[in-house]
C-alpha cells in the first residue's frame, strides 16, 4: 500500500490513537482498551489496572492539568515512590558493545541510506585488520569475568571485507575465553554477498544476522537496487537461503526500513515469517541525509495503521498459541513487562560506540564520520570529557517536548541521530504505537499470563 | 476504588494499603539482616580461601589445619587491601557536651571500632578478587585478639596474601550462575544464625523494624484532626490505647512471656485489628 492509496479508516484508527495518547501529564497516562482500565506511572513505569470510577477521577484531574490532584491521588492508591531516574547522566559506564564499520561502502544504491551508500559522505574504504583486533581489545580492555560483551559488524556492507570479519570474530572470541567473559556477535547485512560458508561461520560463532530487506520484490527493488540501478530482491533471497535454512545457534531477522512506498507492512510481516526468518522488524525513515525516503505525518499514520494490524494479529496468534515473530511488539510486551524505564532511547555513547574504518570511535554506527558524536579513537580509548557531555547533553530530562511527555521513559527521547539531524516528527507515532502496546499488554497478560512468568497478582479492594 | 498491580515495576514499587514503606522490597529489612529465612550474612565467612571469618565481625573463628594461614586463628582481620574492614565510633556521650567524641568501652573495644557490613567492606574485593588467581594483601593483628583492635599506627600487623572465593558458583560451561558456591556455605550455615522472631528479637526490633513480616501499631483509630491511638501489638492490654516505644516497658509482654507462651500471647491481627 503506497501513502497515496490513504484509506479512511486507516486515517481514522490513527487519528483515534494520536487522540488518546496525546501528552496530557508528565505522571499519568491512561488507556482504556476493552475492558480494561489502565494507568502508566512513568516513573518506573509501573502498569496499573483500575476501577471505572478511580480512572475517571484520574482522567479528570488529567485533562485539567491539575498536577497536585494527579500526584495526591496516586498517593491515595500507594502509588508514591520517589522518582527513579534522577538528573545526572551515567559516569564514564563501561564499554559493553562495539559496532566496526569494516566496510565504508556497499554495493547497493539505496536512496535512503544515511551512510551514503556506505561512505558517509568520504572516499569509501574498508578497515584494515589491525583496527578491528585493536578494536576488539578496547572492548576486552575494563571486562571482568562473567560479564557480557556485543561485537556488531556494519558498513557499508560488511561482508565487503569478510576477511577482517572472521579475524576480528575469532580475536574476540580468544579474547572472551581467556578473561572468562561472554562475548555474542551480530551483524548487519544486505545479504547480496552472503555465500554459502558464511552459514557455516555465523552459526559456529551463534551470530545474530540482521537482513535489510524493504517489503516484497517491486518495494524492495524500488528503494534497494544494485548500485547500477538492477534489483536486489531475487539475488539476496538466493543468498540468504543458506542461512534461513542453518538457523541454531544462528538467528536471522529482517528489518524492514519503513518509507512512503512500502507501507504494507502486514503484507510484508506475512511474506519474512512465511520465508523463514526468526524475527522481522519495521523502522520508520525519518532522516536521510537527501530527505529522501522520509515519512511525514501523514505516512506515519498511513504506518501506524499498519503496525496495529501487525499487532492485532500477533494478539490473536498469541493467544491461539502460535509463534509470531513480530519483533517490535515481541519487544514492547517484554519492555512494558519489565517496566523498563531509562533516559536514554538506547546505549549509544555511554556503553555502546561504533568504530570507523579509520579506527574513530562515535557515539554509534550511525555517526561514524560525523562530528557530533565524536569520542575518541580506539588509540587513545573514550574521550570521557566528550561522552560525559553528550550523556549530560542527551538525558531525557534535557530534552524537549520530552520532559514533560508520559512516554519519556519507555521512548528515551528517539534516536539521537534522527533527533540532531531532523527534530522529532514521530511522536505522535511512538505514543500511539505504545498505547496500542499498553493496551495489548494488558490483554495478553490476562489470557496469557504464562507468557510473562506468574505476574498475576489479588486484586485489591480498598475506600481511601 | 481498585487497584491492581500488572508489572513487573509497579508490583515492585506499590503499595499496598495500610503497609508501611518497609513494606517494599525496596526498603524492606527483613529479608536480608539478620533475616527470618536466610542469614546472607554468612556468605562471607569463607571469602578467604584457608580462614574462617564470624559472620559480623573481624574475628577469625576458624582456619582451615591444612592451610598455612593456621596460626591467624582468633586473630582480626584489619584491612584488605589497604582498605580498613573497621570504622571508629563516633558519636555524642550521654550527658556529654555534645561534642562528637570516640565512643570507646574498655574492655571490649578499648579502641572504639566497629567491624563493617562484609557486604559493604567487600563489595569491591569481590568485585576485583573473587575467582581469580591473584591473591589480596591481608593485614591481621599480629597477635590473637579476643576483643575489638582499633588501627592505630603502634599496631603491630601480619600481612598475608589470601585467594577470594566466589559468591556464586559456575555451570559446567564455567559461566556464573545465581547459585551460591557450595565450598561459600555448608549445608545449614545459611540458616543457621537466624534470630528468634517469636521469642525475643519481636520484642527487641520495636518501631516497624519488622513491619513487612509482623504487625507493630494495631487496633489504631483517627480523630477528626487526623491524631491516631492504636496498640502496639506487644501491649498486654488493649485499653487505655497507647503506642509504648521502650521495649523494657512493663505494658509489653516479657521476653520470659513471649519464650514461655508466645502462641497464646501473641494475637493474630487482620485488616489492621485484632482477629478475636
Amino acid at each position: 500500500m503506497a501513502a497515496t492509496q490513504t484509506e479512511g479508516g486507516a486515517a481514522g484508527r490513527a487519528a483515534s490513537l494520536f487522540e488518546a495518547s496525546r501528552p496530557l501529564s508528565p505522571s499519568i497516562h491512561l488507556v482504556a482498551a476493552g475492558t480494561s482500565r489502565l494507568v502508566l506511572v512513568p516513573n518506573g513505569s509501573q502498569v496499573f489496572e483500575v476501577d471505572e470510577d478511580t480512572f475517571g477521577q484520574l482522567d479528570s484531574a488529567r485533562l485539567t492539568h491539575d498536577g497536585r490532584a494527579i500526584e495526591l491521588f496516586l498517593q491515595n492508591l500507594g502509588v508514591d515512590e520517589p522518582q527513579l531516574v534522577d538528573d545526572s547522566a551515567p559516569l564514564d559506564p563501561p564499554l559493553r558493545a562495539l559496532s566496526l564499520a569494516v566496510a565504508q561502502r556497499c554495493n547497493l544504491g539505496c536512496t535512503y541510506c544515511y551512510a551514503q551508500q556506505g561512505s558517509f559522505g568520504d572516499v569509501p574504504k574498508s578497515m584494515p585488520l589491525a583496527t578491528a583486533l585493536k578494536a576488539v581489545d578496547l572492548l576486552f580492555a575494563e571486562t571482568n569475568p562473567g560479564e557480557r560483551v556485543n561485537l556488531a559488524f556494519l558498513g557499508g556492507e560488511p561482508l565487503i571485507n569478510r576477511g577482517v570479519i572472521r579475524a576480528a570474530t575469532e580475536h574476540s572470541q580468544r579474547r572472551a575465553d581467556e578473561s572468562r567473559t561472554t562475548v555474542t556477535f551480530s551483524i548487519t547485512t544486505n545479504g547480496t554477498l552472503v555465500k554459502e560458508e558464511d552459514s557455516d561461520f555465523f552459526e559456529q560463532h551463534g551470530f545474530a544476522v540482521t537482513i535489510s530487506l524493504d517489503g516484497g520484490q517491486a518495494e524492495h527493488d524500488k528503494l534497494r537496487p544494485f548500485a547500477g540501478g538492477r534489483g536486489s530482491y531475487q539475488h539476496i533471497l538466493g543468498r540468504i537461503a543458506p542461512l534461513l535454512a542453518r538457523q541454531h545457534r544462528m538467528q536471522v531477522s529482517a528489518r524492514v526500513t519503513v518509507t512512503p512506498v512500502n507501507l504494507d507492512l502486514a503484507g510484508t510481516l506475512d511474506e519474512f515469517i512465511k520465508l523463514g526468518f526468526h524475527s522481522v522488524g519495521f523502522s520508520p525513515m525519518l532522516s536521510s541525509p537527501t530527505g529522501k525516503g522520509e515519512l511525514d505525518h501523514r505516512h506515519l499514520a498511513l504506518m501506524l495503521d499498519q503496525m496495529v494490524s501487525c499487532g492485532e494479529k500477533f494478539i490473536d496468534k498469541f493467544i491461539a498459541g502460535e509463534r509470531y515473530p513480530f519483533t517490535n511488539m515481541v519487544n514492547a510486551m517484554r519492555e512494558i513487562h519489565r517496566g523498563t524505564h531509562r533516559p536514554y532511547p538506547c546505549g549509544a555513547g555511554a556503553g555502546y560506540m561504533g568504530v570507523s574504518a579509520t579506527g574513530d570511535l562515535s557515539a554509534c554506527h550511525r555517526f561514524v564520520g560525523d562530528d557530533s558524536g565524536e569520542m575518541g579513537n580506539i588509540e587513545e580509548g573514550i574521550d570521557r570529557d566528550r561522552q560525559r557531555s553528550w550523556l549530560t547533553d542527551r538525558h531525557v530530562h534535557r530534552q524537549e517536548p520530552c520532559r514533560s511527555c508520559w512516554a519519556r521513559y519507555l521512548c528515551g527521547g528517539g534516536c539521537h541521530h534522527e533527533v540532531i539531524n531532523r527534530g522529532r516528527p514521530a511522536c505522535d507515532y511512538i505514543r500511539g504505537w505504545l498505547h496500542f502496546c499498553l493496551g495489548a499488554y494488558a490483554r495478553l497478560s490476562a489470557e496469557r499470563p504464562d507468557y510473562f512468568g506468574s505476574t498475576s497478582t489479588t486484586p485489591q479492594t480498598f475506600v481511601p | 476504588m481498585k487497584i491492581e498491580a500488572k508489572n513487573l515495576t509497579a508490583q515492585l514499587l506499590h503499595r499496598a494499603r495500610g503497609n508501611p514503606p518497609s513494606t517494599l522490597a525496596n526498603s524492606a529489612i527483613s529479608n536480608c539482616f539478620p533475616g527470618l529465612e536466610f542469614d546472607f550474612r554468612n556468605i562471607w565467612r569463607r571469602l578467604f580461601v584457608g580462614i574462617e571469618l564470624h559472620e559480623a565481625d573481624n574475628i577469625v573463628v576458624a582456619v582451615d589445619p591444612r592451610s598455612p594461614y593456621k596460626s591467624l586463628l582468633h586473630h582480626r582481620l584489619l584491612k584488605v587491601a589497604d582498605q580498613p574492614t573497621i570504622v571508629p565510633v563516633v558519636g555524642p556521650l550521654d550527658g556529654g557536651t555534645g561534642r562528637a567524641v570516640r565512643l570507646t568501652s574498655p574492655p571490649d573495644n578499648p579502641d572504639g571500632v566497629w567491624t563493617l557490613e562484609w557486604s559493604n567492606a567487600m563489595a569491591a574485593i569481590v568485585h576485583k578478587y573473587a575467582g581469580r588467581k591473584t591473591r589480596v594483601r591481608c593485614e591481621f593483628t599480629a597477635r590473637k585478639a579476643m576483643n575489638a583492635v582499633g588501627l592505630k599506627t603502634d599496631t603491630k600487623r601480619k600481612v598475608v596474601y589470601l585467594r577470594v572465593r566466589s559468591i556464586f558458583a559456575k555451570n559446567s560451561g564455567g559461566a556464573t550462575i545465581p547459585v551460591i558456591d557450595s565450598e561459600a556455605v555448608l549445608p545449614g550455615e545459611l540458616t543457621q544464625s537466624l534470630c528468634s522472631p517469636w521469642q525475643n528479637d519481636y520484642r527487641e526490633c520495636l518501631c516497624y523494624y519488622w513491619a513487612s513480616s509482623r504487625p507493630d501499631y494495631v487496633n489504631v483509630e483517627l480523630d477528626d484532626d487526623g491524631v491516631s491511638t492504636g496498640n502496639n501489638w506487644l501491649s498486654l492490654k488493649r485499653e487505655p490505647k497507647e503506642y509504648f516505644l521502650n521495649a523494657g516497658s512493663p505494658a509489653l509482654i516479657t521476653y520470659a512471656g513471649l519464650f514461655r507462651e508466645w502462641q497464646s500471647r501473641l494475637r493474630f491481627i487482620i485488616g489492621g485489628r485484632d482477629a478475636d
